[in-house]
């Protein structure tokens, strides 16, 4: 009995315990929205300079995925395969942008392609500047997230047996036909859903993108100008815009992960 | 034909150390093992999906070591059927078929009515034909089976046994089946590898390889049932002494001294209520443990001065000495009923 209650009077402590941390995280965004969301809808219409900050976003995230998931996706498969010497180096190359802080990863990208670097000086000799516009951006945002993007893949790509590929193979498929034709479309739902993550990640990105890209604007660097420039007011409508965006990766990867679910479940 | 010659894959701290054996063309093979013996191993070495240390695969006289899996022409069925989820029934079986046609190897596994389904909505016995279908449409040289049947409830298991057995027949079909179960091997082996801990202990045809294990350890694996270790001598009459425990038990066979297995089939083992006068070298008192059914034969488990031993004796034998546990009883065998190896 006394055991029971013990029992009863821990649970409801690790209730209060867990519903204090989700009000934490909840209550700012909500109060953000409510303060900000009806004038951050609006911007979206008639705040051109807004439009096109988010427009901007958009773009360069959606590169910045594109290039994470070409680059990123073999690199996940090896991962996920086989075991090589060296393995711990790449882990470590790959842990290092999500550990060091995000201007830190910005100044090292400055460093690596600023004007006077050699290969800053090299690009730009061939007509490609870097710092300052989109394609910086780019970078920066890829630099954050595709760790992010190969992580999750190589996740998504284990949970497919490899013994799969290895009939695909005996059924005559070379290497490659055998990860395009089983491996990639077994995993689709996890590698869509590592994209959806890192996209999201890249779309938020400040830090780095401050340090090498102050214009042409992202919305996070916007919102940041607004709040320093003119004050919490103007900057307002701004972030709740951007809440609402981070909505739709949102109820993507909830969408993609119960199907995950229900596939993996049924393929087991 | 399907070769191996001194095939060595190594996978941690498991290695497949030197394994030979043969399947003649049109036979069919079985390697018999239990679980951890390298039996996967080996069928994914012949397919060539596991890199070899050293050895040889020849399949129909053709080395293909150096061959990659898809010029190997072999059908691999694993024991879950790894049918692709994103592609129906139709398309599985098609996959590995590159233009030929999928009707023959759909008629003869009688998958016709599932073309249209999902594979996620198959039982495990339609799955398992569906995957048969699939790896005989694309006309494999060899078909490697990885415990097939395995999943499948025994009365559907014994049909899958026969209609495979019956396939490979009528179409000269070599293949290479892996199982840990001795009756799966029985029913379905012309040629019989037995493999433990990584080591071909034994291979030939299995009527050989059953009734000549060449160890205790293939004796048992085989599903021997009375295997006795002992010390074995050769007497000056030619005939060997086995001194197992308090029993001495004779045999005949080639001459042997030292450590040996004494391996005695429990259907050569006569039971008599008292001593018989008869030509059997072998007679012994004992005690009934216990009685079991075992198909239209009764299992009689005894006691021979502290030796277990299991003899196979008809039911009307039962009835008529009275069999039940605690009674008194003779064993008595034959020298010739026994093998030394």
């Amino acid at each position: 009995m006394t055991a029971r209650r013990a029992l009863r009077g821990g649970s409801v402590v690790a209730a209060l315990a867990a519903s204090a941390l989700l009000l934490f995280l909840a209550l700012p965004t909500l109060t953000l929205l409510a303060k900000g969301g009806a004038d951050g809808a609006r911007g979206l219409f008639v705040d051109a300079e807004l439009r096109g900050a988010i427009a901007l976003t958009l773009l360069t995230a959606t590169a910045s995925t594109l290039l994470a998931a070409s680059l990123g996706t073999p690199l996940a498969w090896w991962l996920a395969r086989r075991e090589f010497r060296g393995r711990a180096i790449v882990h470590a190359v790959l842990d290092l942008p999500l550990l060091i802080p995000h201007p830190v990863a910005g100044i090292a990208l400055l460093v690596l392609l600023a004007r006077g670097s050699p290969l800053g000086a090299t690009l730009l000799a061939l007509g490609v500047r870097v710092v300052g516009s989109p394609i910086a951006i780019v970078l920066a945002m890829l630099f954050v997230s595709a760790p992010i993007y190969v992580s999750a893949a190589r996740e998504a790509i284990a949970d497919v047996d490899p013994r799969y590929e290895g009939v695909a193979r005996t059924l005559g498929d070379s290497f490659r036909e055998s990860v395009h034709r089983v491996t990639l479309p077994m995993a689709w739902r996890g590698l869509l859903a590592a994209a959806v993550t890192a996209w999201a990640r890249a779309a938020s990105e400040f830090g780095a993108i401050v340090i090498l890209a102050w214009q042409p604007r992202v919305a996070s660097v916007l919102a940041y100008d607004r709040f320093t420039t003119y004050g919490l007011r103007e900057a307002l409508p701004v972030a709740a815009a951007l809440v609402l965006i981070a909505f739709v990766p949102l109820v993507a990867l909830r969408a993609l992960g119960a199907r995950r679910q229900a596939v993996a479940s049924v393929a087991r | 034909m399907i070769e191996l010659r001194d095939v060595t894959v190594r996978q941690g701290a498991f290695a497949l150390d030197g394994a030979t054996l043969a399947v003649g063309r049109g036979q069919y093979g079985v390697v018999l093992g239990a679980a951890g013996a390298g039996k996967t191993t080996l069928l994914e070495a012949v397919a060539g999906l596991r890199p070899l240390v050293r050895g040889t695969v020849l399949l129909d006289g053709d080395d293909v070591t150096a061959l990659p899996p898809e010029r190997r022409h072999v059908g691999m069925v694993y024991q879950r059927s790894l049918l692709f989820p994103h592609l129906d029934v139709r398309r599985n079986v098609a996959y590995g078929a590159r233009g030929r046609s999928i009707d023959e190897a759909v008629e003869r596994t009688g998958i016709a009515a599932l073309l249209g389904r999902d594979v996620r909505t198959l039982s495990g016995g339609e799955s398992q034909l569906v995957a048969l279908a699939r790896a005989l449409a694309s006309g494999p040289r060899v078909l490697l089976l990885d415990e097939p049947f395995a999943a499948l409830d025994p009365p559907r298991r014994a049909a899958m046994r026969r209609t495979m057995r019956a396939w490979q027949r009528e179409r000269g079909l070599t293949v290479l089946h892996v199982t840990h179960d001795v009756n799966e091997a029985a029913l379905l082996a012309d040629t019989l590898a037995v493999l433990d801990a990584g080591h071909v202990l034994q291979h030939g045809p299995a009527t050989e390889v059953f009734s000549r294990p060449r160890s205790g350890r293939v004796a048992e694996l085989v599903g021997a049932e009375n295997v006795l270790a002992g010390i074995a001598s050769t007497e000056s009459d030619g005939m060997i002494v086995l001194r197992a425990g308090p029993l001495t038990i004779h045999a005949t066979g080639e001459r042997m001294e030292g450590p040996a297995h004494a391996v005695i089939g429990a259907d050569e083992i006569v039971l008599s209520r008292s001593a018989p006068a008869s030509s059997a070298r072998n007679s012994f008192p004992a005690r009934v443990i216990a009685l079991g059914a075992s198909g239209s034969l009764v299992r009689v488990e005894l006691d021979v001065d502290g030796t277990p031993l299991v003899a196979a004796v008809t039911r009307g034998a039962v009835r008529e000495l009275a069999l039940a546990a605690g009674a008194a009883i003779h064993v008595s065998f034959k020298a010739t009923a026994v093998r030394i190896c």
